[in-house]
């Protein structure tokens, strides 16, 4: 009996904790919701409770009228599908080399790349600067896709090289066998079989350009080749309560195809966590 | 052909590349590239030479010519630095031409038969496309993260640093430890670097820390069968993960606004404010979330908290639902509480098992920027930050990018960056070691 009572608690404490922490995480999210629809300018004008009052879409009107949000958006979005397919294209043929060909050099740059993915790119941002002002590539997109591009490599080509080498050998020695090349090996043999993981590359590279802050604002400097993170940025410092609601619209908007792409892809994520985290 | 030694090719080859090759060996094609690779290295030659010495002057500062004409000195830096790298592979390529031609050489005096250069290059084949497709990923690697960490080393011992030299207007020039002196011994600075370095090491610490056992606590409150709707709690639980982390950032510091702040809104209509103004611990009608260096730390790990902790959840689950359940099921029937479960099985398996993300984890947090920079971008500042730049809870890179972006001091940055580096790199090796791969011995 007293057991039970005591599981009875302990359960009650759990769920009152899930409701606080729902509570939590939901708050500063209604919170930006409600202040993209409130009338009025600041943060000052906000009810505490998360309900707008006089709702009004003009801030959303505004962003795409006043300012160049729509240019900024225009901007990370090339970016970020330019990373993807540069990222993924590089990073699949690097770790298939790795998985695949014995070479002399191989060990020691498989490596390399483990000791490089430990350090930040952007501890080397000022060299990245001279090297981009050198060929000419400061203020150019290019410029910033070639920075990611690089600083994926090492971490990504452990990652799928790891899920290249679950791939039998004997498939593609066969269709080796058969006269395939080192291309349609790649193609028809690997590639299919690791559609999860390109997959999951892809994604994680997509996603990568849209908040980074430090490398555009530190080579993308003129104002019509701002990025979100750095035009938003902009907007709100050092005013961010006069320019609270116009910024609450923005970020929702940046925000909503991110939390659809994770919920539905929810499941699926935590096995590729899983699979990467666990040391076998 | 008579025999001849099977030195005369090796030595002809280091004389002259390929030598060896095309006039004892017969390998016409191998010696032909090889000779091409000495001719064109012969060339150019001059512009290595100078490339390298301006390196070693960085230019002479000619203030009477205008802008364009005068010695860029960190573009003299990079050319050295590239040349360098020329050299280097030259120097591997002579090296592996000599061995190349011993090789065959050797062959040639067991076999008596010259080897055919169509054996070399069929073999050369399969490793030929392999270099060949990891070329584009050596190139931008060496450019834009090998390059740049070596450049950033090298920055650290010069002068590079507003006012006075900043390229192209003026030139920069070699010091030595000069700027890391400054930084360690002059009182100025070092303050600032002391205190920075304790707090970044402690951010990382906790934030490392309460995410890690604030996921586990919801991964495994969810994963309690008696728990309802939970897969509802799990979905609302991730949402701070997908949200891009600089929004939720600048989110949290307008929640936490002293005055108009909703929190603090909220407080003061519970009249929790005054009521802390009558005991004493609050002077004004507002909460310094944000702007009383204590309680800055406290909020910056709190709101880290709440942006890292799905992450763990989302992976406990993920390894708790992968894991076998026999051993669960075996504790149940020798009469395990819950507690003994957790503290006998669970969390050492869990530890076990995600030691190296924890690792990985706290050197990503040494190392992130927008946790503290979009939160309280380092302030509120104090003595010590008017002098040295860095503010109450900078942590090491968000000081190194003021120092950098704001005041452009750029060697005094790469010092911060280099300190860094030195912390990380344990870690990173510690890493590395634990890497199935390296453990195997087979990568």
């Amino acid at each position: 009996m007293m057991k039970k009572a005591l599981t009875a608690i302990r359960y009650f404490f759990v769920y009152l904790w899930l409701i606080i922490h729902t509570f939590i995480v939901l708050y500063p999210i209604a919170f930006t919701i409600s202040g993209a629809f409130n009338k009025g300018k600041s943060l000052f004008q906000m009810n505490v409770l998360p309900i707008p009052s006089n709702p009004t879409t003009e801030h959303f009107t505004e962003l795409f009228t006043k300012t160049n949000y729509l240019n900024w958006y225009r901007n990370s979005l090339i970016i970020a599908v330019c990373n993807t397919v540069l990222t993924t294209v590089i990073v699949m043929v690097t770790a298939y080399i790795f998985s695949r060909y014995r070479f002399g050099l191989k060990k020691p740059m498989l490596m390399s790349f483990l000791i490089l993915q430990m350090f930040p790119i952007t501890i080397g941002m000022i060299a990245i600067y001279v090297v981009l002002n050198r060929i000419g590539l400061t203020d150019n997109f290019l410029g910033l896709i070639l920075v990611y591009t690089a600083g994926n490599v090492p971490y990504n080509t452990w990652l799928l090289k790891g899920y290249f080498d679950t791939i039998p050998r004997s498939i593609d020695e066969a269709a080796r066998v058969d006269g395939a090349g080192h291309l349609t090996t790649f193609f028809r043999i690997i590639l299919p079989n690791a559609l999860p993981i390109i997959a999951f590359l892809a994604v994680t590279s997509f996603t990568q350009p849209w908040m980074d802050f430090i490398l555009p604002r530190f080579i993308l400097r003129s104002d019509k080749n701002k990025t979100l993170a750095v035009g938003l940025f902009e907007m709100i410092n050092g005013r961010s309560n006069d320019n609270f609601t116009m910024f609450a619209a923005g970020a929702l908007l940046i925000s909503v195809p991110f939390l659809i792409l994770f919920i539905i892809n929810q499941k699926y994520l935590v096995k590729i966590m899983a699979a990467g985290a666990v040391k076998e | 052909m008579k025999k001849r030694s099977d030195l005369t090719a090796p030595i002809l080859s280091a004389v002259f590349m390929g030598l060896g090759q095309i006039v004892v060996l017969k390998q016409y094609i191998k010696g032909i590239i090889f000779a091409l690779v000495e001719v064109i290295t012969l060339l150019s030659s001059r512009r290595i030479a100078r490339a390298i010495e301006g390196l070693i002057t960085l230019g002479d500062p000619k203030p009477n010519l205008p802008i364009a004409q005068r010695d860029n000195s960190t573009f003299m830096m990079l050319d050295g630095l590239i040349a360098i790298v020329v050299v280097i592979i030259i120097a591997l390529i002579y090296i592996y031409n000599i061995r190349d031609a011993r090789k065959t050489a050797k062959t040639y005096m067991r076999t008596g038969v010259l080897p055919s250069e169509k054996d070399f290059f069929s073999d050369m084949g399969e490793k030929t496309f392999a270099y060949f497709a990891l070329s584009p990923a050596f190139v931008l690697l060496a450019f834009f993260v090998i390059i740049p960490l070596v450049f950033t080393v090298l920055i650290a011992f010069t002068n590079y640093s507003a006012p006075d030299h900043i390229p192209p207007n003026n030139t920069v020039d070699w010091v030595g430890f000069e700027t890391f002196r400054e930084m360690l011994s002059l009182k100025q600075f070092s303050q600032g670097f002391t205190r920075t370095a304790i707090w970044t090491f402690i951010w990382a610490f906790l934030s490392t820390v309460t995410c890690y056992f604030g996921g586990m606590f919801l991964a495994l409150a969810l994963l309690d069968k008696k728990i309802k709707i939970a897969g509802f709690f799990r979905t609302i639980f991730i949402l701070p993960y997908a949200i891009p982390g600089m929004i939720s950032l600048y989110m949290w510091a307008i929640l936490l606004n002293g005055q108009f702040g909703p929190i603090t809104k909220a407080l003061r209509q519970l009249g929790v404010i005054s009521w802390l103004q009558n005991i004493g611990i609050l002077k004004k009608d507002i909460i310094p979330w944000l702007s009383d260096p204590v309680l800055a730390k406290v909020m910056l790990i709190l709101v880290n908290l709440w942006l890292g902790a799905p992450y763990f959840m989302l992976m406990i689950t993920g390894i708790m639902t992968s894991m076998r359940q026999d051993i669960f099921e075996a504790a149940l029937i020798d009469g395990a509480s819950k507690a003994q479960q957790f503290r006998y099985i669970t969390l050492p398996m869990l530890l076990y098992q995600t030691m190296l993300l924890l690792i990985m984890s706290f050197s990503y947090n040494m190392n992130n920027f927008g946790g503290v920079y979009f939160l309280t971008n380092g302030n509120p500042t104090d003595t010590i930050t008017t002098q040295s730049y860095a503010g109450t809870t900078d942590t090491l890179i968000t000081w190194m990018y003021k120092l950098t972006l704001d005041q452009r001091l750029y060697n005094k940055a790469s010092v911060v960056a280099i300190i860094m580096f030195l912390v990380v790199a344990p870690f990173a090796m510690y890493n590395f070691a634990q890497t199935k791969a390296f453990k195997d011995g087979e990568v």
